[in-house]
């Protein structure tokens, strides 16, 4: 299972990477299009939408069933990944490269510090 | 959890596993796509040894299934497959199945052949159709492999050419390095193929063959959505307590000049009283699948619901079965509640993909 150490991890199967010193990136992890199969469809965000932690963020529907990508953190949706409109597929081929989800601006990168490393999220998905 | 006597060679070639009526079967090897594709472009193998074989002998079995059954089973002759429907009273499919008839040789030296009926029902359906039909639950015995496909019967060819050579909708007891097998031109996919049943003894070194002669592995959720694309029905969906084969548009499986079968007057007075909703097909412009219990209406009024739904692969956008009031007609726009957002979809005839001309993209 690719679990790059770089990133930070959700107990919903997302993860979050910093991409300044006021935005992340947000996508599901490699155990979760795993676990859904083949991804034929993805609801993102729209830009501008704001985000609590934990709320539905969007959907991922594969061809045996569809799940919510829930927000790792709070903040407003500044960008989202167009291509997955044509290639949804990017989330199982590249789930923490192009099969990225949306960019979302938050308030304080100490959020981060809350979510699991790699061997947290590791030692959870083993259990 | 029940075991198929391929379970050893699906783990080993990295399958994910799910309970599928009361089996643990292969869901996926490489990815649902990918074996869908192969199905429709090359060929494919399912293992499908969950379905039960419940057998059933002699002029006492023709009687039996003759009188219980929806379809005449004197249209066919011994090497003959046939599907039917055994009914509730009320009409309803408790079951669709597969009969494979064909001809034992007599044991003693100018003995007659014997008949052999193998009844297929659907996994979690065995129990009552033993119940209603008596007979050998003969499962545990044999696996079964479905392979399927438009290059199917020539790879098959390059290991066994008699099974490849068994025609559309025939049965043929063939012998597979000694072991008694029984091999049939039937499938659930639209497409060529022969599915063998094989004695458990015999099943790993069939498969082995089958992957050597470049035969992929194929789970049960490709074979789920190949069936959809081909329009074939699934038991639990479009097929089920309250729905009969007549919603279903299955009217040719039922032979009404029968003088009995389980569930004849009910069907009959469906039949003139006429019948209130048909089972239609839904084609969406985007990619979201519509699933099974979703909502759809028509001109605002209720007028059904979905009962399977996916994206399908050779087509690009998402294609379901409906049971519609019978005054939807095919061309008519309907909207499906999808989780709360209208979607818009067109009734079309099925099935969705023309049966053994499909293409891939």
């Amino acid at each position: 299972m690719n679990l790059p150490g770089d990133l930070r991890y959700t107990s919903d199967h997302e993860w979050v990477r910093k991409t300044s010193d006021t935005s992340v990136q947000v996508g599901i992890t490699d155990y979760a299009q795993d676990a859904l199969g083949d991804v034929v469809f993805v609801q993102p965000p729209q830009v501008g939408d704001q985000c609590g932690q934990g709320s539905a963020l969007g959907e991922v529907e594969s061809t045996k069933s569809v799940s919510e990508i829930y927000a790792p953190v709070a903040g407003e949706v500044i960008g989202v990944n167009t291509a997955l409109e044509e290639s949804p597929e990017l989330l199982n081929s590249d789930p923490y490269g192009s099969g990225w989800i949306c960019e979302i601006r938050v308030e304080s990168m100490d959020i981060l510090e809350a979510l699991m490393d790699a061997a947290a999220y590791q030692a959870l998905i083993e259990g | 959890m029940r075991q198929s006597p391929l379970a050893g060679r699906h783990r080993e070639a990295g399958a994910k596993m799910v309970d599928f009526g009361g089996w643990e079967m292969p869901l996926e090897y490489e990815g649902t796509i990918t074996e869908h594709l192969a199905c429709r472009n090359g060929a494919v193998m399912f293992d499908v040894s969950h379905l039960g074989t419940v057998r059933l002998t002699g002029a006492e079995g023709f009687d039996r299934l003759q009188r219980t059954l929806t379809n005449d089973l004197t249209k066919i002759a011994p090497g003959r497959a046939q599907y039917t429907h055994l009914l509730d009273t009320d009409g309803s499919v408790l079951d669709d199945i597969i009969i494979w008839w064909w001809q034992e040789v007599g044991s003693e030296a100018g003995s007659p052949p014997v008949d052999i009926f193998d009844v297929m029902p659907n996994a979690s359906n065995t129990d009552s159709v033993i119940a209603a039909l008596g007979g050998t639950d003969i499962t545990g015995e044999r696996a079964v492999i479905a392979v399927q496909g438009p290059t199917a019967r020539r790879q098959v060819g390059e290991l066994w050419p008699e099974a490849a050579a068994v025609g559309r909708f025939r049965v043929q007891p063939l012998n597979w390095r000694g072991h008694s097998c029984v091999v049939a031109g039937t499938g659930y996919t639209g497409e060529d193929g022969v599915e063998i049943s094989v004695p458990i003894l015999g099943a790993e070194e069939l498969w082995d063959g089958l992957v050597a002669v470049g035969i992929t592995p194929a789970g049960l959720g490709a074979r789920d959505t190949v069936r959809l694309e081909a329009g074939l029905p699934l038991h639990g969906h479009e097929l089920g307590p309250g729905i009969t084969p007549l919603q279903a548009g299955l009217d040719w499986v039922v032979a009404f000049d029968k003088p009995e079968f389980r569930g004849r007057e009910a069907l009959l007075a469906e039949r003139t009283a006429g019948v209130q909703r048909s089972l239609r097909g839904l084609h969406t412009e985007g990619r979201r699948p519509l699933r099974a219990g979703y909502q759809v209406s028509i001109d605002g009024t209720m007028c059904g619901e979905v009962t399977s739904g996916n994206y399908s692969a050779v087509l690009g956008h998402g294609i379901a079965f409906a049971l519609l009031n019978s005054t939807v007609k095919i061309g008519d726009t309907v909207s499906v509640d999808l989780r709360g957002t209208a979607t818009p979809a067109t009734v079309v005839a099925t099935p969705f993909v023309p049966r053994g001309r499909s293409t891939g993209v």
